[in-house]
């Protein structure tokens, strides 16, 4: 939270310093809108706090100035930024934007009269994958494909993966390995000036903000990765860097969009992979008891490995 | 004694011509430092996308004093949350203004420069840095003819007023 209070301007940052230390706990979103009340989502709800007795409406000049922190006074540094629309800020927090987009032959060129900020607060949740790796790491990791709907914590899930791989457990002999991240979104290992914010352990490369095919065979020529993480695949040339990779005898770890295996079987982009058996494991994940929730895990041949009790 | 007096008077005069000279010939110099400074400005920011705050501590380093002294109170004010760039470069420009040898056309170049630093993409940021120059460019010309025409003058002037007034005195 830290890093994001010191991008706030004094004033918005006064008003959630006021708030209760447990809201400020769980919030997960701030949400800033010129000439609007400032919004705070705290666990899905959402707040509209009070200062002084009444709303805190955004003033033009608190926006400038959280652009100004933002950009570290310098706008010209964040062409590709404001191109993708969103900013990552020290600590992997985000912060999506939203305004007047130009544009150049058709494609977005940059936000112009940034009106909304909506600065996603980042939580490593260290530890969430570990009763999971029995399932997906046998005598090396398998290739494994996470697959839920958003905001179901694939990324997050993805995320402590790669910690685990990256540093090993001793206790259940698993050793270290080589990790290498594509992170074309900036998601995985929030990256500032290409250092990853989240704890990932020692082992980790990170090609930040890297178009993933072209990211996994950069990967594959030259950082010799034993386990590749990549987020949200789903392209054609995805799917043959990741054959590539595969073939190269290097393990991948994916997510995915959709709900189950059967969805994969529909995307004629991801189709050659499931019939040559890529995948050893797939996770599905649902969000019926939250975020992280995994509803089964299934090997290569769709027989399920683990399957979550319903009580 | 009176011979001691004149030599005292003469080497006084002649001191202050010196002095005086110096200024018209410091200005240049600082004008053509200055559009050193601006067009690294402009590779760090073209090319090298360095967020402001950083470049001008490359600048401050490169640079000769006062103008280093410009650049490193700039990234002072804005590492102290100054409230936009604008406002950092103007007072770090008023704060350090009295030490450099510019005058009221530099003064305003800088200010015009100032008010767009950091508030727009590559391409504008790099025509006003280009306008920019060319301004301090005319300043400095102006500042050359200037140091050509009186340096020389201003110096044997000093000299010859501290003999008028020997002879006046005698």
């Amino acid at each position: 939270m830290k890093e994001i209070l010191d991008v706030l301007p004094d004033t918005i940052r006064r008003v959630i310093e006021q708030m209760d230390t447990d809201i400020k706990k769980g919030i997960e979103e701030i949400r800033i809108r010129i000439l609007r009340p400032l919004e705070i989502i705290v666990d899905g709800k959402s707040i509209i706090p009070d200062s002084d007795g009444g709303k805190h409406v955004i003033t033009p000049q608190e926006s400038g100035q959280l652009l100004n922190k933002l950009s570290q006074y310098s706008l010209y540094a964040l062409e590709e930024e404001l191109k993708r629309g969103y900013i990552t800020i020290q600590g992997g927090h985000r912060v999506g934007l939203a305004g007047k987009v130009i544009t150049e032959k058709g494609q977005v060129k940059a936000i112009k009269h940034i009106a909304s900020f909506n600065i996603r607060v980042a939580k490593q949740k260290v530890g969430i994958a570990d009763r999971f790796v029995p399932y997906l790491y046998d005598g090396k990791w398998l290739n494994t494909i996470l697959i839920g709907p958003p905001q179901t914590g694939k990324t997050t899930l993805l995320r402590d993966l790669a910690r685990i791989i990256s540093t090993g457990d001793i206790a259940r002999k698993l050793p270290s390995f080589k990790v290498g991240i594509v992170d074309e979104r900036s998601e995985i290992a929030g990256c500032v000036n290409g250092v990853p914010q989240h704890h990932l352990g020692d082992r980790i490369d990170v090609l930040d903000a890297c178009p993933k095919a072209e990211g996994m065979m950069m990967m594959i020529r030259s950082m010799s990765p034993d386990v590749l993480v990549v987020d949200e695949i789903g392209r054609k040339e995805d799917s043959e860097a990741i054959l590539e990779a595969v073939n190269a005898g290097i393990q991948i770890i994916m997510t995915m969009h959709g709900n189950t295996m059967e969805d994969l079987f529909r995307r004629p982009s991801i189709r050659p992979l499931l019939d040559m058996g890529v995948f050893d494991r797939m996770i599905e994940l649902t969000r019926a008891n939250g975020p992280g929730t995994i509803n089964r895990i299934r090997n290569q041949h769709g027989k399920e490995v683990y399957c979550k009790k319903v009580i | 004694m009176k011979i001691l007096g004149a030599i005292i008077i003469i080497a006084a005069s002649t001191w202050a011509g010196f002095e005086w000279a110096k200024k018209l010939s410091e200005r240049p110099k600082q004008l053509r430092q200055l559009k050193v400074a601006l067009q690294s400005l402009e590779a760090e920011i073209v090319y090298g996308l360095t967020p402001l705050g950083q470049a001008c501590i490359h600048l401050a380093e490169q640079l000769p004093k006062p103008l280093a002294w410009f650049f490193e109170t700039v990234n002072k004010k804005l590492e102290e949350g100054s409230s936009s760039a604008q406002e950092a470069w103007d007072s770090s420009l008023n704060e350090i203004w009295k030490f450099t040898a510019f005058r009221q056309g530099e003064m305003e170049v800088m200010r015009q420069l100032g008010a767009t630093i950091g508030k727009h993409d590559r391409d504008h940021q790099q025509k006003q840095l280009r306008l920019a120059l060319i301004h301090l460019e005319r300043e400095e010309g102006e500042a050359k003819e200037e140091q050509v025409k009186y340096e020389k003058m201003i110096k044997s002037l000093g000299f010859l007023a501290g003999i008028l007034l020997v002879i006046l005195l005698i």
